[in-house]
């Protein structure tokens, strides 16, 4: 059974990854042989500065997921490099970074730094992430989405993925743009913007007011956005949201997902990214399916 | 390598008063890891509602792990629906546990509101093998919030009792009673858990008095391993994770805001 696939010109054993933000705890929770089986790992996103996140609240259960204005907390590109990246490429599984700029330059200078520090599969452009209480999103302008795709893919060493955000009118115009701009693949999708209000207290639930949805409660979007992406892209798409079992993910592979993220479902089930690794080898075994690529956007209609 | 998720059986799960529970689970590597202040996290049932796991402090750890808990929404409803052979999704023992008091000092309070009092059980267990003197203070809202303290008063705790409405021991919040504290830093150690304005208050009185302690802290978790950073509160040395830098932390430490 062949379940490699391929990004730009990285390899990855198997097609199951993590989602940015969500699997931090891998020495905590999991034996160095468990994380080694993993295809790929995409750690939190890094930006160039360190940022304290938002005040709390910074997360809220909803019907079938979760609310989450975590502020892109992280210790800044430096430290990450000293600190966090060392342990991480220990495992032994292909590491995908991911990073935000504020600024074009910003994205620029955080491109050189993982040029130079070597040891990387791939790099994921965050160019989707809500809670920085700016107006428009860069993944929300076709314009902005190409210029900071093209500077990266210019000086990168390594295959870019633009990592896109379902709160466009349409994302199949920001994901050709991407793909025009030189993007190596999709990551798609980061989460919904959204919203919960305490009655009792008129307030929003969340410190930081407003937040972004993951969860179950947002697969059947995001399953219709890598369809409809898909039959019109030919980078590949590393797809997530929801997936809490193998046949959620198998839904992304048949929409056309090369690669497949589990996030949110790490904070429920922390053996999630191996039962889905697992479930996929028995549906392919059941199904006497050799190769993960003749099901890959084959869906039958 | 133990496993730090896996499913346990449920030994019992008794009605304590009219609000809180006990639950005990047949989880002896749980038990043997598990340290006073550290918590569960548990999946109370298979399924996407509620959806989170819900996290309790471990209440006593011997053979078995138990929990206090207080039924307040869906996730403790369904929890106080188990019965004795029932499964439970457990993940833990998780957290930075209660630090003992510094050398020194050989009397400890406790002050606890409602199912604040639930980490203090086990705490006694161990703080009674190091012969400390144990005062616990106890504020609960009505008679149907106190429950039976036997075993602390068989660790050797002194317990002292008020209620919202005076329907047991004194009338008022639990700082009515903080005039049974030896003010003396340096013999006197607290350690508090309970709903955050009654945290505050015996942060205001342990400053007054230059008094040592440790709160254990409580905010919405999700992963419970230090990997969301969802759980953060605000400390004097910026945001920190209340499932992995906590729940115990440095009394001092916490700012508490309205
Ligand atoms: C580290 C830690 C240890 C804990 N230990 C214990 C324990 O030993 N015993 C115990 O009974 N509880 C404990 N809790 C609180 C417990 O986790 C919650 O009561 C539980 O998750 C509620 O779940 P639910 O589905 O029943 O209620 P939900 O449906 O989640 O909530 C019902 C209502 O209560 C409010 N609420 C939810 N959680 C809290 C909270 N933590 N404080 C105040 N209001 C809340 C909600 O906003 C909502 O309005 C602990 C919490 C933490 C973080
Ligand atoms: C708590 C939390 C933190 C996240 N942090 C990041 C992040 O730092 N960078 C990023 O690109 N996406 C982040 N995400 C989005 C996820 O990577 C993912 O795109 C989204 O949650 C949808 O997948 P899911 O439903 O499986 O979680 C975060 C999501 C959650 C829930
Ligand atoms: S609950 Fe996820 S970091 Fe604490």
């Amino acid at each position: 059974m062949n379940i490699t696939v391929k990004i730009g010109n990285a390899g990855f054993q198997n097609p199951v990854t993590v989602a940015s933000g969500t699997f931090g705890h891998s020495e905590k929770y999991y034996n160095l042989q468990e994380v080694k089986k993993l295809g790929a790992i995409i750690p939190k996103t890094v930006t160039l500065k360190a940022q304290e996140g938002n005040p709390p609240p910074r997360i809220a259960e909803t019907p079938s997921g979760m609310l989450n204005a975590i502020g892109l907390e992280n210790p800044g590109a430096d430290r990450f490099i000293e600190d966090k990246l060392p342990a991480l490429k220990k495992i032994g599984v292909p590491l995908v970074i991911s990073i935000l700029g504020h600024t074009d330059e910003e994205f620029r200078i955080l491109a050189e730094k993982f040029n130079a520090v070597g040891g990387i599969s791939a790099l994921e452009l965050n160019l989707s992430c809500p809670n920085l209480g700016k107006k428009v999103l860069v993944a929300q302008d076709p314009e902005a989405t190409c210029r900071v795709v093209r500077l990266v893919k210019d000086i990168s060493k390594y295959p870019v993925i633009a990592k896109l955000s379902p709160n466009v009118t349409d994302i199949v115009t920001i994901a050709k743009t991407a793909e025009e701009a030189g993007a190596d693949a999709l990551s798609l999708i980061n989460t919904f913007s959204g919203m919960v209000i305490d009655i009792k207290t008129r307030k929003s639930v969340l410190g930081n007011v407003t937040g972004g949805l993951s969860g179950p409660a947002i697969r059947p979007m995001a399953v219709y956005m890598v369809y409809k992406t898909a039959k019109e892209v030919k980078i590949p798409i590393i797809a997530m949201g929801g997936i809490m079992t193998a046949e959620d993910a198998l839904q992304y592979i048949i929409a056309g997902a090369t690669m497949v993220a589990v996030g949110t479902a790490n904070f429920i089930n922390p053996q999630a990214p191996l039962d889905v690794l697992n479930g996929i080898k028995a549906y392919m075994k059941k199904n006497k399916i050799e190769d993960i690529k003749e099901i890959i956007g084959n869906i039958l209609t | 390598m133990k496993k730090l998720q896996d499913t346990y059986n449920v030994v019992s799960n008794e009605q304590l008063c009219a609000k809180f529970y006990r639950l005990c689970i047949d989880a002896k590597p749980v038990a043997l890891a598990a340290r006073p202040g550290q918590f569960i996290h548990i999946r109370v049932r298979n399924s996407l509602e509620p959806f989170f796991r819900r996290p309790f402090s471990i209440y006593r750890a011997k053979r078995h792990v138990e929990i206090l808990y207080e039924v307040i929404g869906t996730g403790t409803q369904v929890l106080a629906s188990k019965k004795k052979g029932d499964i439970l999704d457990v993940l833990g023992p998780v957290g930075t546990p209660f630090c003992l008091p510094p050398k020194g000092i050989k009397h400890v309070v406790m002050i606890a509101g409602g199912v604040g009092a639930a980490p203090f059980l086990f705490l006694s267990d161990v703080l009674k093998e190091r012969r400390y003197q144990m005062t616990l203070l106890y504020g609960g809202r009505t008679k149907g919030h106190v429950f039976n303290m036997e075993e602390f008063k068989k660790n050797g705790c002194k317990i002292f009792t008020s209620t919202d409405d005076g329907s047991v021991g004194v009338k008022g919040r639990v700082a009515v009673l903080f005039s049974k504290i030896d003010p003396d830093p340096g013999k006197t150690f607290i350690y508090t858990c309970g709903p955050r304005p009654m945290m505050a208050s015996v942060q205001d009185f342990a400053r007054e008095h230059e008094l040592q302690g440790q709160a254990s802290c409580e905010e919405v978790m999700a992963c419970g391993l230090g990997a969301c950073l969802g759980c953060s509160i605000k400390t004097a040395k910026g945001y920190k994770t209340v499932c992995g830098d906590g729940p115990a932390f440095d009394l001092h430490e916490l700012i508490f805001e309205s």
